[in-house]
């Protein structure tokens, strides 16, 4: 069924940005240049046959590969076979109840017209009108646009979505008009190389102005939508280098950068020979460079029905396939200057091939070496950020950090880990004795230096010093995964100790997440602070009432400047608490063993201030509770107070 | 030549929001949410996702430890937001209970996964 769907894309994609291609053809460059070489009905007869012919065949195509993606996207989503989605009236559900199904007959409606219109045409001996022509490749233009209602482009919601679908709109009719126009390109100059009556000179003169024209103005809008898509799909450097479809999106990116280099030669070398004595020779090497620029081309739209079907690699689990990897956190610089000057290289890159394009390899070479000194001189600031790297170092925990997932860690950590590690983790457990070297602390800071998929790869396959094994043979990914989650969360409990009353201006780690009830409606510690900053207070019985009362009583005041407050009552949890606070939430057993790993020892309260990542700034015990007052104050620091990077989004397991 | 560059400027600047979503649906929460305990017995499971639904070809099944359906069989999409997909649920007693999902984005392509929850844990 992939085969199917993916060879009916292919077909449709090509075929449509085809048919665009030939209207888009006579409108823009044929019919003018005609005119301004002022040649013959007669003259032109051949070409416009063969353009005609064209048109048909690209449409009869897209007929036939748009019922096919059709029937294969019927079997797709009902998980039904192909004969029972023919037979059984599921082809009728998806044309009529889906968006898709609307998608598909408004295009139907769409390709008749077209075809009326080309029909019509045939009739007419005279001159076609204009208007009929530009009526035409408006259709087309719809035709081609309108799939970006099938694509990804149309599953975004709102005025965000609405973008989307513009810009993909945008992309699409600009791969129609540079990629569609290439072939009827080649025919033009394949009729003026031919010779046939003079006037063709003219004509392939007028033809290659405009053209360059049309191509340059559509390969600007590819080149800056394909760049922000790329970002936006593949998003990560690991996406697009550790996913199969960052791999092909990679592929289809240099598949263009050849197509822009034969077009650069096209427009910079050849074009202005198409005046001299040589240029009947310059309009056959034209014609070939446009016949390979529409093979990449296709080859191009081969990969986007591929990569249609594959989840975009922000989805997928990357593996990273160097030994080594950067840590910018490690650098002095920022990123944004970081990303200026891979855009300043790039820029450089693109420049010198446009330079060596046009013949000048003096500028080329100086430009090289240019490039070459610069990264000799980058090259030791960057060394300190190289970090050793494994195949799982940018894998995104497949568990969510959030008490179930610390809860189960922590059993498996008793059973498999603390002999070595020691129940605190503090690299002291009763075998440790015995190793050649001591088992790593496993509350330091230094922890969080590590990406949680490299803590992954050691969990799985141990490490190389004769005393850490591998437990992939023992535990399922998602059971490693809870330990990690774990390891994590102790030791952003143990870190979280030397947050005091000031703000901390270094971010720990954050508190995981957790479900509780609020009158009865449940959420999560999560949803609360995506509005912002909060207080986290944990308390043992007995409660400290005075205290969550004046919290309680202080709610309206403390929620008017953006912090809501949480308490939980950790340890047993049977007494009868109907008379509790409105501040406390009612929680199960395995978040209170979750969150239990943050209480201060020594004190039967803590409160904990987190910013919106969920990290501790300011934490406080029952010897020096904050004033409400104080607590507003410190909650606007809070909020003012810049975030670490994002945490890695939990990927699914499906 | 002059009188192209600002149609070119404006085409390239809206190429330049051409921003495709994500191509799959996944959860990206629920109420009970993932894992949960909750105290009382919920009359319907919530379900948000990353990307509009088709109606036609979404569905969800809430299962009993032993595989006994609980939820009516009516589930449904939120008409004020397409990424929304209520289950009204039976009663339930005390236990574990499987969410198994099966959903199609608007961009027909098909995704499916599991959670569970838990009743009256305590």
């Amino acid at each position: 069924m992939e085969g199917l769907l993916i060879t009916a894309r292919a077909v449709h994609f090509a075929s449509v940005i085809s048919l665009n291609g030939v209207l888009a053809f006579e409108c823009l460059v044929a019919a003018p240049a005609f005119l301004a070489a002022g040649a013959s009905e007669a003259a032109t007869a051949a070409l416009r046959r063969r353009l005609r012919f064209l048109a048909w065949l690209s449409l009869a195509f897209a007929l036939v590969s748009g019922a096919a993606w059709l029937v294969a996207v019927a079997a797709t989503i009902s998980g039904e076979p192909l004969a029972a989605v023919l037979s059984q009236g599921t082809l009728r559900v998806v044309l009529i109840d889906t968006r898709f199904g609307e998608d598909w007959l408004l295009r139907l409606a769409c390709a008749v017209v077209i075809a009326a219109l080309l029909a019509a045409r045939r009739e007419s001996l005279q001159r076609v009108d204009p208007s009929i022509r530009w009526v035409g490749l408006i259709l087309a233009t719809l035709l081609l646009a309108s799939l970006a209602w099938a694509g990804h482009g149309a599953a975004t919601a709102g005025a965000a979505g609405n973008l989307h679908l513009a810009g993909d709109v945008l992309h699409l009719a600009a791969a129609g008009t540079w990629l569609g126009t290439l072939l009827p390109f080649a025919l033009l100059l394949g009729e003026a190389h031919r010779g046939g009556e003079a006037c063709w000179q003219t004509v392939a003169r007028a033809a290659t102005r405009r053209f360059s024209v049309v191509a340059i103005v559509s390969v600007v809008a590819l080149l800056a939508g394909g760049m922000v898509n790329t970002w936006f799909l593949a998003g990560t450097v690991p996406a697009l280098v550790g996913t199969e479809y960052g791999q092909l999106l990679l592929s289809k990116i240099s598949l263009f950068v050849a197509m822009v280099v034969v077009a650069s030669v096209n427009l910079l070398r050849l074009t202005p020979r198409l005046t001299g004595a040589a240029a009947s020779q310059a309009t056959g090497q034209l014609r070939r460079n446009a016949l390979i620029e529409a093979t990449l081309g296709y080859a191009v739209v081969a990969i986007v029905a591929l990569l249609g079907i594959l989840p975009p690699g922000l989805q997928t689990q990357p593996g990273w396939p160097f030994p080594f990897r950067f840590d910018f956190a490690a650098l002095s610089i920022g990123a944004g200057i970081a990303v200026a000057i891979l855009a300043a290289l790039i820029f450089v890159c693109c420049v010198g091939a446009v330079a060596a394009a046009a013949g000048r390899y003096r500028i080329t070479a100086g430009l090289a070496a240019g490039l070459a000194l610069c990264s000799a001189a980058a090259w030791a600031p960057l060394r300190g950020a190289v970090k050793h790297a494994y195949p799982t170092s940018f894998y995104a925990p497949a568990q969510p950090y959030a008490a179930g997932s610390v809860v189960r860690g922590a059993s498996i950590y008793a059973a498999d880990c603390a002999a070595c590690h020691g129940a605190s983790g503090k690299g002291d457990g009763p075998a440790a004795a015995g190793l050649p070297i001591r088992p790593a602390n496993l509350t330091e800071a230094q922890l969080f230096a590590h990406t949680p998929g490299e803590l992954f790869w050691w969990v799985s396959h141990g490490r190389a010093n004769a005393a850490m094994p591998g437990f992939a043979d023992v535990l399922k990914p998602s059971r490693r995964w809870d330990v990690i989650n774990f390891i994590r969360a102790r030791a952003a409990g143990v870190q979280s100790g030397a947050v005091g009353s000031t703000l901390a201006t270094e971010a720990t780690a954050p508190v995981p997440d957790f479900a509780f009830e609020v009158c009865g409606t449940q959420t999560t510690l999560g949803q609360m602070l995506e509005r912002g900053p909060l207080l986290l207070v944990l308390y043992e019985p007995p409660a400290p009432v005075a205290r969550l009362e004046e919290l309680a009583a202080g709610q309206p005041r403390l929620a008017a400047a953006g912090l809501r407050v949480v308490a939980v009552k950790l340890g047993d949890a049977s007494d009868g608490d109907e008379a509790a606070p409105a501040v406390v939430v009612h929680v199960s057993r395995r978040v209170d063993k979750s969150l239990a790993l943050f209480r201060a020892p020594g004190s039967n309260e803590s409160e904990l201030m987190l910013d919106r990542s969920g990290n501790v700034r300011l934490r406080w015990t029952a010897s020096n509770l904050a004033p409400p007052d104080r607590l507003v104050a410190e909650a606007e620091r809070v909020a003012r107070a810049p975030l670490p990077h994002k945490a890695m989004p939990v990927t699914s397991t499906n | 030549m002059t009188r192209w560059i600002p149609p070119m400027i404006a085409f390239a600047a809206s190429a330049l929001v051409s921003v495709s979503a994500l191509a799959h649906a996944f959860l990206d929460r629920a109420v009970p949410s993932v894992g949960a305990t909750v105290a009382q017995a919920p009359a319907e499971v919530t379900l948000w996702f990353t990307e509009p639904l088709e109606p036609a070809f979404s569905g969800v099944a809430v299962t009993k430890a032993a595989g006994e359906r609980v939820d009516t069989g009516t589930a449904t999409i939120d008409p004020k937001d397409r990424q929304e997909l209520h289950v009204p649920l039976k009663l339930l007693p005390s236990g574990d209970y499987k969410v198994s999902w099966h959903v199609v984005s608007v961009d027909t392509h098909p995704t499916q996964g599991t959670f569970t929850f838990d009743v009256g844990g305590k």
